[in-house]
């Protein structure tokens, strides 16, 4: 019989509206197309409430006022922890689906930071993609940036602080940063994706106001010297110890100082350069035209990388390269890339179907291999009361 | 009796129209179709129902037939109740039961009415009055005969030579009595050519097709296993092909050099043979044939042409070569012949490239013969590519030969492909059996549903793979 996946996407972030065409797009179709699986589609709205309908697996459904009228229509899912995980759908005749794999296709907070990972730990069913501690930390570009330094990896110079120290007493921060930076930085929310929130500064008063839209999305920022003469390049990597990563990947945006979420979403990207592929971020060069040796130090970077942080499944890790002086500076990690950054892994000869069978396979390898671990052991202690 | 119940479906008049359609109102076809149909929800899977007036007509008189049948069951039930007569309930639900059986057979009668007293009578008349337009018609006629290629061959010859000429050739694959009649009906008269192709079912045809439209030219693209059903045997197919020489008489006739069939009838000396090699005093050499199309030199006395079609394959360099010989011989210019090869390109799914996500697709499906797997297996072997990734149901209407057909189909994919994708059919064992026996070591798929595989195409290929696929079933085969 078919194991039934149920493949989660929506959810309470800025990315909701992301994570719904790479769940649509890159998931749930070639898992379809597999024929092993029975594929449940559950939606998490705005609000939170989790929604499971056949309607959720087209598109059609959440262009326009669709998908507000169909959640009108159907109750929220009730989920039953029986020693596993099942959902139950309310309506004119209740129907219970038990869950055997998770296939979460959650951006940004509420889902691909961890919180979803621990539910289906609690559960106890496998699930795709990184664990929980490990979400929590490429999530979080401070968190990362640390163990980067930990474990020797390039990273540019970074401050960081939270929303309240800012709010408490700018001035000592703006002096903090400036004293310890050197301009043009980066100030970024800690915790978001898709580079919301995000903006190149050269003097004091864009880092002021930059730091205030930061502090709009997210209550820790961090400000990071930016890297001139600069080649940015990604690298999708799937596995859980024996590695695979993709190709090295150049995307090719506008003018712009850097690559925002409407050059990555919106715009589709410029098109001029070599040798291009429309993916999920715009138009993009794969393999990207590095020097061999840099090519290989970014695999190897964002190998490291991957280990240190601990993800499994897939992740996509961003390099900064300075042209100049030839270091490979790690940037930050995707625990769930937009839409699986299946283009690239295309251009790298895996299919969406090999690709989406790998992951699944990944996630039951890591829950059978979690499950030789023993973590029950019998004491007397309750006696000693 | 099993699936009996799936003809109480909503959609079962929709279903019956579309078994229409799909035999194209061929009464004989549509009853075959149905009787060995089970289960009708699995009816309609590769296309959708053609809305026409037609189709719309038909389908209201079968809702109007389905009201009809369920009101008198209903009043016989009413009655049957009131009067506490036992027989007429059994009546009833009888009525009630064999409704789809009578929808189904009963659509025949006013089809079969309106051929016998409008369709027959009208037709008639247009077959006499395009027969006295080929007749006196000044143009060169043309005429394509063959198992299979004759529609390539029809756009080739009509490419090449409007370079110089007016050219009328038959629409699409339009090629029996009536659609060659109707075309006929749109002839200004002052066509310098006019190209036909004569479609073939039965022995007869060919001749009968001759005597329509008078052509003083004849080209045979090959011939093949196809139609066998109705033939009944070989012998059959290839003694109607050469009806065509026995009209022509003297008269030049094409004979494709490379169906091994055609050779049997060929005499060693006769030079309107044609093949890769030229045809009629055409010597052709250095092809070289890739995904951007082919190119070759062709050569006569002192005349050469360096050509390239953006046709794939070197199996069309034959019936260039022909078209080649026929433009030289009406007074095209060498740079008008050069012009028009170069005009020449892939027809809709018939060799036909496009790029998907950094691979390439080569659509031929309307491709349904055993020569043109060969063709494309050719094709596939001589690009190169990440994958060579082979795609096809089979080959309908191979009669007796459908076993051997197949299995030897298996056996040569099995040489070429490293995926071979099968769609799940009567056939498909019999390709598994030809690929087991060449010890294929590639990856094999079967596909239940093919307009998911086919629309899903991109989850399947990784960049720098070519797919060929070949060959389309439409669900009256499946």
């Amino acid at each position: 019989m078919n194991k039934t996946v149920a493949v989660f996407f929506g959810g309470r972030s800025t990315e909701h509206d992301i994570s719904i065409i790479s769940a649509l797009s890159s998931v749930i179709k070639p898992l379809e197309l597999t024929k092993k699986f029975n594929v449940i589609p559950v939606y998490i709205s705005k609000d939170g409430k989790w929604f499971s309908d056949e309607k959720l697996k087209d598109f059609s459904i959440f262009r326009g006022t669709g998908i507000d009228e169909l959640c009108g229509k159907l109750k929220p899912l009730t989920v039953i922890f029986d020693g596993g995980m099942t959902i139950k759908k309310s309506g004119f005749k209740n129907k219970e689906i038990r869950i055997d794999i998770a296939f979460p296709v959650m951006h940004g907070p509420y889902g691909e930071d961890g919180s979803l990972m621990g539910l289906f730990r609690m559960a106890g069913i496998p699930f795709v993609g990184s664990d929980m501690e490990a979400s929590a930390v490429a999530m979080d570009k401070v968190l990362s940036k640390q163990v980067a330094q930990a474990n020797n990896i390039p990273t540019p110079k970074f401050i960081f602080f939270s929303k309240t120290e800012f709010n408490a007493d700018p001035k000592s921060v703006i002096y903090k940063v400036t004293k310890n930076l050197v301009f043009p930085q980066f100030v970024k929310p800690a915790h978001l994706g898709s580079s919301i929130g995000i903006t190149k500064v050269k003097n004091t008063d864009e880092l002021l106001n930059a730091i205030e839209v930061a502090a709009y999305y997210d209550d820790k920022i961090i400000v990071e010297e930016s890297i001139e003469d600069l080649i940015e390049v990604t690298v999708p990597i799937m596995g859980n110890e024996v590695l695979i990563p993709a190709s090295v990947e150049r995307p090719l945006s506008h003018d712009d100082e850097f690559f925002d979420f409407d050059a990555k979403y919106m715009t589709g990207g410029k098109k001029t350069g070599g040798a291009k592929q429309a993916g999920a971020q715009g138009y993009s060069e794969i393999p990207a035209k590095l020097p061999n040796n840099l090519y290989a130090e970014s695999i190897k970077i964002a190998k490291d990388i991957y280990t240190a942080i601990g993800c499994e499944g897939i992740s996509r890790v961003d390099l900064l390269i300075d042209s100049k002086s030839k270091i490979v500076y790690f940037n930050e990690v995707n625990p769930l890339p937009g839409s699986l950054y299946a283009h690239n892994w295309r251009a790298s000869g895996v299919s969406s179907i090999d690709l989406v069978s790998r992951l699944v396979e990944l996630a039951q390898e890591r829950f059978d291999s979690d499950k030789q671990i023993e973590t029950i052991f019998s004491s007397n202690f309750l006696k000693q009361f | 009796m099993r699936y009996y119940w799936t003809r109480f479906s909503f959609k079962y008049p929709q279903i019956i129209i579309y078994m229409l359609q799909g035999s194209e109102y061929k009464i004989e076809d549509y009853l075959k179709w149905l009787d060995r149909t089970n289960d009708f929800r699995q009816v309609i899977r590769r296309r959708k129902l053609d809305y026409t007036n037609k189709a719309k007509s038909l389908l209201i008189l079968i809702w109007l037939t389905i009201i009809f049948i369920y009101v008198i069951a209903g009043y016989l039930l009413f009655q049957s109740i009131i009067l506490a007569n036992i027989l007429m309930t059994v009546l009833s639900v009888f009525l009630f039961i064999i409704s789809p059986l009578v929808i189904a057979y009963g659509i025949v009668i006013p089809l079969w009415l309106g051929k016998i007293i409008i369709q027959e009578p009208k037709q008639h008349k247009i077959v006499t009055t395009a027969q006295q337009i080929f007749a006196n018609h000044p143009a060169l006629k043309i005429a394509i005969v063959g198992s299979y290629g004759k529609t390539t061959a029809k756009e080739i010859i009509s490419t090449i030579l409007s370079e110089g000429k007016k050219v009328a050739y038959t629409p699409g694959n339009m090629n029996t009595t009536i659609g060659i009649s109707r075309f006929a009906l749109t002839l200004n008269g002052d066509e310098d050519v006019i190209v036909v192709e004569l479609g073939e079912e039965k022995v007869g045809d060919v001749l009968d097709l001759c005597e329509l439209t008078c052509p003083d030219i004849g080209i045979i693209t090959g011939i093949n296993e196809a139609h066998l059903s109705s033939f009944g045997n070989i012998d059959n197919t290839i003694a109607t092909i050469f009806e065509i020489k026995d009209y022509l008489g003297n008269n030049i006739l094409y004979k494709n050099a490379e169906s091994p069939l055609v050779i049997k009838k060929i005499n060693d000396n006769d030079k309107f043979t044609f093949s890769q090699k030229g045809t009629n005093g055409w010597s052709i050499n250095q092809i070289l044939t890739n995904i951007n199309g082919t190119t070759f030199v062709a050569v006569k006395n002192n005349k050469t042409l360096f050509s390239h079609t953006d046709l794939l394959g070197t199996h069309n360099v034959g019936i260039i070569s022909v078209a080649i010989d026929i433009a030289d011989s009406i007074g095209l210019s060498i740079p008008q012949i050069i012009s028009g090869i170069k005009k020449t390109k892939p027809f809709e799914h018939r060799m036909q490239p496009r790029r998907l996500r950094g691979a390439w697709v080569i659509d031929d499906t309307y491709n349904g013969n055993s020569e043109g797997v060969k063709a494309g297996l050719s094709l596939l072997k001589s690009l190169d590519a990440k994958r060579r990734i082979y795609v096809t149901p089979g080959l309908v209407e191979q009669g007796d030969k459908n076993r051997e057909v197949h299995e030897k189909i298996g056996q040569q994919i099995a040489k070429v492909a490293d995926v071979v994708v099968l769609m799940q059919n009567s056939v498909t064992d019999y390709i598994r059996n030809g690929l087991k026996s060449e010890k294929y070591k590639g990856k094999l798929i079967i596909i239940d549903d093919p307009l998911e595989f086919y629309t899903n195409l991109d989850h399947f290929v990784v960049s720098g793979d070519v797919v060929l696929m070949q060959n389309d079933w439409t669900d009256n085969y499946a």
